[in-house]
């Protein structure tokens, strides 16, 4: 009956990624992107995945941004507000490893100094197919080794 | 247009001591620190010239520039002035000029310049409020970025 | 200014400025959305708000440092990054900035194909904040519709530069390709839906209820204050005052597609709505336009790496205002300084005056309607001194406590 349970948990959660949306000092390319992958053109609630307003309902935290340092703290915080089981989706050039902004002074160099991040989204800013894709590589396995950890931006 | 308004320029800068430089698109008005609140009253007041575009800070070695953009037309009226580097230091125009409080803000946060008599006189606008003391405003010329970098535990 | 102590995380943004504790509700630690994102502490008497005090920075990155650093070809990609809304507005604004210092002429075409892509971004732009507009005032079909037809305009912009979002199309001495071919036919089509649309939404935004009592008459602003704050763009335009970037200080091809400025007396929410529609359309117009006029002939002449020796102030109408751009070249190969104003920095002071008087509940509106794009901002705190009590609101929890609170008043 247990894992009957835990197997029924388990496929409802594939079904119904519900996301949060942190923007850790981004130029907003990558948020209306996020965005548009929401509605109806990409409509990604067609998969399940939606907008949540509180990161205490969300199973993924999407990050896009330079992390400044205002911000740092913040988005621990917010983190630390999200149940178990939880993933971090870093999206964008600026969340992986500073992209463009890399020598500016008020910027860190990626967010996976802040929080684990289990998702890479490259892109300035990634495509809405490309944020769906990566938001449903999470749920059918593991990340593609291109997709993850590898694209850092040097 | 242009003679019409330019008279009057040449009569503020006459009073206050000044130098007009007329170039294509920008006359520049270069006055003393302590007359800039005239100045830059003086310059809205022409007609069409209320618009204040912003004020820009600009390290110029041993002093910090600050140049006032009123907008009109076809040209700018840009009222300069220099504050020295050992003691910056320049009374606010925000009074009388309420759209200068936030431009002055950032030119006291990124260039350490104070303006008296600004609402966030002392107060943190742009940088985090924890931004190491011993680090210089990080426009200045001799602020290192990657050096702020580790100060803040960026890197 | 080094008053706080190294390692003091507390939140000293919100004791900005004194003031007695009677309802003070810090709004938004972190709404990061622009280049300037704002934290507004606001002071509350009840439900009404008496006084607004802005903090900025949590989006600040440095960008005019690293400026200085940097070639100027690397810079025009790096300032396209300040805004992913009106990256071109940015690119065209400093590209035209150095091209004014330096003799080289601009080829005719490269300055009309800048002007339709302008447009077709202020187009993408508009449309993008009624979505939000929608969305903050509860009415999420409007949003959904929007979006979609913006992707249309999307889809022109990535067929002629290249991108959606960050198009690193104009460069110094022209843009980096010619249109593609057949393009004209291609945004006749999809302009004319686009228009269709518009005039319905038009119609709506003037109609339904839904809007109507959520805007009208809120965030009023007066040609008084309007002129005191000097704030730019649309919202300047909304109070009747009509200045614009485009036909007073025509760059780019202004000066032949010559653009309609709208204006309006009532200064509130809703004619802003009308406002921004009524520029779509004009925006549509223009881009026809500029592609039946557009010259033939060279995109783009080549510019040395090095800018000569000078100061040039330069300033465009972006879709939000006018952006303002200040460049000193020491004729080296890295610019001396670049100021960058842009317009919701202009605008932030309008916005807390529009606050004043407004109720809790019109806030998301009222900060949408500035459109400093303000979809997420991320937490409000909230401190009635009648209740005594302190609690913290979501962004997405104010907009529904705003949607309660005036379907109560409807009845």
């Amino acid at each position: 009956m247990a894992s009957f349970r835990s197997g029924l948990t388990q496929w409802a959660r594939k079904r119904s990624i519900w996301v949060f949306h942190v923007n850790a000092a981004s130029c907003n390319g990558c948020d209306i992107e996020i965005l548009a992958a929401l509605t109806p053109r990409y409509d990604a609630e067609r998969l399940g995945v939606e907008l949540v307003p509180s990161p205490r309902h969300a199973d993924v935290l999407l990050v896009t941004g330079t992390l400044n340092p205002l911000m740092r703290d913040r988005l621990k915080t917010v983190y630390e507000q999200m149940p178990e089981p939880r993933h971090v989706v870093a999206i964008g050039a600026c969340a992986l490893g500073g992209g463009v902004m890399k020598d500016c002074y008020n910027v860190g160099h990626g967010i996976d100094a802040a929080v684990p991040v289990d998702l890479y989204i490259p892109g300035c800013p990634p495509r809405p197919e490309a944020i769906i894709f990566g938001i449903l590589k999470l749920v059918t396995g593991t990340p593609d080794p291109v997709m993850a950890g590898e694209a850092h931006v040097g | 247009m242009r003679r019409t308004s330019a008279d009057p320029l040449q009569r503020l800068s006459a009073k206050l001591g000044g130098a007009l430089h007329p170039e294509r698109r920008t006359t520049l008005l270069t006055v003393d620190p302590s007359k800039v609140e005239e100045a830059c009253l003086g310059v809205a007041s022409l007609p069409g010239l209320y618009h204040l575009s912003t004020i820009t800070g600009v390290d110029l070695g041993d002093q910090i520039g600050i140049l006032y953009h009123f907008w009109e037309g076809r040209r700018f009226v840009t009222v300069k002035t220099a504050v020295p580097k050992t003691a910056p230091r320049i009374r606010s125009v925000a009074g009388a000029l309420p759209a200068a409080t936030l431009y002055e803000a950032e030119i006291q946060d990124l260039f350490g310049v104070a303006f008296d008599g600004n609402p966030y006189a002392g107060k943190r606008l742009l940088l985090p409020d924890d931004y190491p003391a011993e680090a210089p405003p990080p426009m200045r010329k001799e602020a290192d970025p990657e050096k702020i970098r580790r100060m803040m535990k960026l890197e | 200014m080094s008053d706080a102590p190294a390692g003091d995380r507390k939140e000293t943004g919100a004791g900005l400025m004194q003031y007695s504790p009677e309802g003070m509700m810090p709004f938004g630690p972190v709404h990061p959305s622009l280049k300037e994102p704002e934290y507004f502490k606001l002071i509350l008497e009840g439900e009404k708000i008496v006084q607004v005090v802005p903090r900025i920075g949590y989006v600040h990155r440095g960008i005019e440092r690293a400026a200085q650093e940097r070639t100027w070809v690397k810079d025009i990609y790096l300032f396209e990054r300040i805004c992913g809304i009106c990256s071109f507005a940015h690119s065209i604004s400093f590209t035209q900035a150095v091209e004014s210092m330096s003799p080289f002429e601009v080829p005719d075409r490269a300055r009309y194909i800048r002007v339709v892509v302008a447009e077709l971004e202020r187009i993408h732009s508009h449309l993008l904040w009624l979505g939000l507009v929608g969305h903050w005032a509860g009415f999420d079909t409007l949003f959904m519709w929007v979006w979609k037809d913006r992707e249309h305009v999307l889809d022109l912009e990535e067929g002629i530069t290249g991108n959606r979002v960050h198009k690193s199309y104009s460069t110094f001495g022209g843009v980096r390709k010619d249109l593609p071919e057949g393009i004209g036919a291609k945004v006749t089509a999809e302009l004319g839906y686009i228009e269709k649309r518009v005039a319905y939404y038009k119609d709506l935004v003037q109609s339904e209820q839904t809007l109507t009592v959520r805007t009208r008459g809120v965030g009023r602003i007066s040609q008084d204050t309007a002129r005191k704050l000097s704030p730019v763009g649309p919202l300047l335009r909304c109070t009747g005052i009509g200045r614009d970037v485009r036909t007073e200080d025509p760059y780019a091809a202004y000066d032949e597609v010559r653009p309609e400025v709208q204006t309006s007396k009532d200064g509130d929410i809703a004619s802003l709505l009308v406002l921004r529609l009524n520029e779509v359309l004009d925006s549509c117009r223009m881009v026809k336009e500029a592609l039946e006029k557009i010259p033939s002939g060279p995109f783009k002449v080549p510019f040395p790496r090095t800018v000569p020796e000078g100061e040039a102030a330069f300033h465009v109408e972006a879709p939000r205002g006018e952006l303002f751009y200040f460049v000193k070249s020491a004729g080296g190969s890295v610019p001396e300084r670049v100021k960058i104003r842009t317009p919701t920095m202009a605008n932030l002071l309008t916005a807390t005056e529009m606050l004043k008087g407004q109720t809790l509940a019109d806030v998301p509106v009222v900060l949408t309607g500035m459109d400093p794009c303000f979809g997420c901002m991320d937490r409000v705190s909230v401190f009635d001194v009648d209740k005594s009590k302190e609690w913290s609101l979501s962004g997405e929890e104010l907009r529904d406590y705003g949607i309660e609170y005036y379907r109560g008043r409807r009845g």
